[in-house]
């Protein structure tokens, strides 16, 4: 099976290829289906916001939920997506360390901001495997649309 | 239950990593030290220098001209990175095994230890008492070798042990570790340390990483920063398999480190920054 790996801030589209993101610790992977053109893409976005550094954010927009999600959708319009009919939405990431006082809960910042951006561009997610102090490993399968999450001593599922 | 006999007797078989990168280490850690004093250590020693050659003239370093002294390669490589490259160059069997009972593959150990690493020098910017930040990279690159000792003991026991953390029956991954085989990797690394003859600065970071509030005085900044470097880690998704996550963060830290999370998201970015350019490094090192 032909596998494209996105690493930390990286966004791949595909039509052939299953598309796989290793180890999504607070990060959120935002998984698209295009069921009309039978394209699949994906997204590792680190933080929520691109305004603490522009410079990295021009550099590598993935790394932010959005600047990363415009480019991601970007990738899916140049496979076909018109937005006639609505992408498929899951995400899966967004894990924090336990932290009483939230201040290392940057995992669910950003689901939040995440979230936000897909409102704007008036898509919301169907099913999300998120939260929680796991961290997860994720692919979409090109043929079957199937997206499978793994983690380390807890085996896999299908989101 | 495994006895603790068995265990102690697997650190003996572990081997001492040359003693030239915590020389160096105690050399930086002045920070009226001169070059001079890093580079004769690097060079008293053959396959660190050779190394560390190799080093300066891969891709990620090479600056238009081959780098052929010590002296030059430390100044573009800069004093931690090369005492990173000693402690794993002379230590593989630690950093490049893969960590079996955590179901962890080769590579990530090495991996969340240098992420660990940056991170705990990164976080000491923002410490009210100043420790040197290289103290603090060598302590966040050491702080888990227990777990290559541990390791082996866990093996078939993982699942039972996320299952304990995540029905929370025990407060953290530690704690499951301690259940299962009666001792965790904060302790084993510190008998691992000390059978090294590590500094005690650096031993009782390895010991109270998860529990900084047991930390003397003295180590309580040193051993902090480690503590959230390797939270930092495993935040960034770089953990080292089953356990990643399955700890908390002790918010005593407040009371040594300003830090907002506007910050902390910035510590997050150049961590992964300054990760992949070692790591790219690396990778280049591989296909030369």
């Amino acid at each position: 099976m032909k596998i494209m790996y996105v690493g930390v801030g990286e966004y791949a589209a595909s039509k052939e290829k299953t598309i796989k993101t290793m180890a999504l610790g607070s990060c959120v992977a935002i998984i698209v289906l295009d069921t009309k053109n039978r394209a699949v893409g994906m997204l590792h976005v680190a933080l929520p916001e691109s305004s603490i550094n522009k410079k990295r954010a021009a550099e590598r927009p993935g790394m932010f939920a959005d600047t990363g999600i415009p480019k991601l959708l970007d990738e899916m319009k140049k496979l076909g997506y018109t937005g006639e009919k609505k992408l498929i939405v899951k995400l899966a990431g967004g894990a924090s360390i336990m932290d009483p006082n939230n201040t290392f809960n940057i995992g669910k910042r950003n689901i939040l901001a995440v979230k936000k951006i897909l409102w704007r561009f008036q898509l919301g997610a169907i099913a999300e495997d998120v939260g929680g102090s796991i961290s997860r490993t994720v692919s979409v399968d090109i043929n079957s649309g199937k997206v499978i999450i793994s983690s380390p001593g807890r085996g896999d599922w299908e989101l | 239950m495994i006895s603790l006999e068995t265990i102690t007797e697997r650190i003996k078989e572990k081997p001492i990593p040359s003693m030239v990168a915590f020389q160096i280490l105690k050399v930086i850690e002045d920070e009226n030290h001169s070059l001079k004093d890093v580079v004769q250590l690097v060079e008293n020693d053959a396959s660190l220098t050779s190394e560390v050659l190799r080093m300066a003239n891969s891709a990620a370093y090479y600056r238009g001209s081959e780098v052929t002294t010590i002296n030059r390669a430390v100044l573009l490589m800069g004093e931690m990175m090369v005492v990173g490259v000693a402690i794993c160059a002379s230590s593989s069997i630690v950093y490049n095994s893969p960590l079996e009972g955590y179901d962890s593959k080769t590579g990530d150990m090495w991996e969340h230890s240098l992420r660990s690493a940056i991170a705990s020098r990164e976080i000491t910017k923002f410490a009210k008492k100043s420790i040197p930040p290289g103290l603090a990279f060598t302590a966040g690159l050491l702080h888990d070798i227990g777990k290559s000792v541990i390791s082996e003991f866990l093996v078939g026991r993982t699942e039972k042990m996320t299952e304990l953390c995540e029905t929370h029956q025990v407060h953290d991954y530690l704690e499951a570790e301690q259940l299962t085989i009666g001792t965790d990797h904060c302790t084993i690394g510190y008998e691992l340390a000390k059978h090294w003859s590590l500094p005690e600065a650096l031993c009782y970071a390895i010991r109270d990483h998860h529990h900084p509030q047991h930390a003397s005085e003295e180590y309580k900044t040193l051993t902090y920063s480690v503590h959230l470097g390797d939270l930092i880690a495993m935040i960034g998704g770089s953990g080292t398999g089953a356990d990643s996550l399955a700890y908390t963060v002790d918010n005593a830290y407040e009371g040594y480190f300003d830090i907002t999370k506007e910050q902390l998201n910035k510590v997050l970015l150049i961590v992964e920054n300054d990760f992949q350019t070692i790591k790219d490094i690396l990778m280049s090192e591989g296909k030369a």
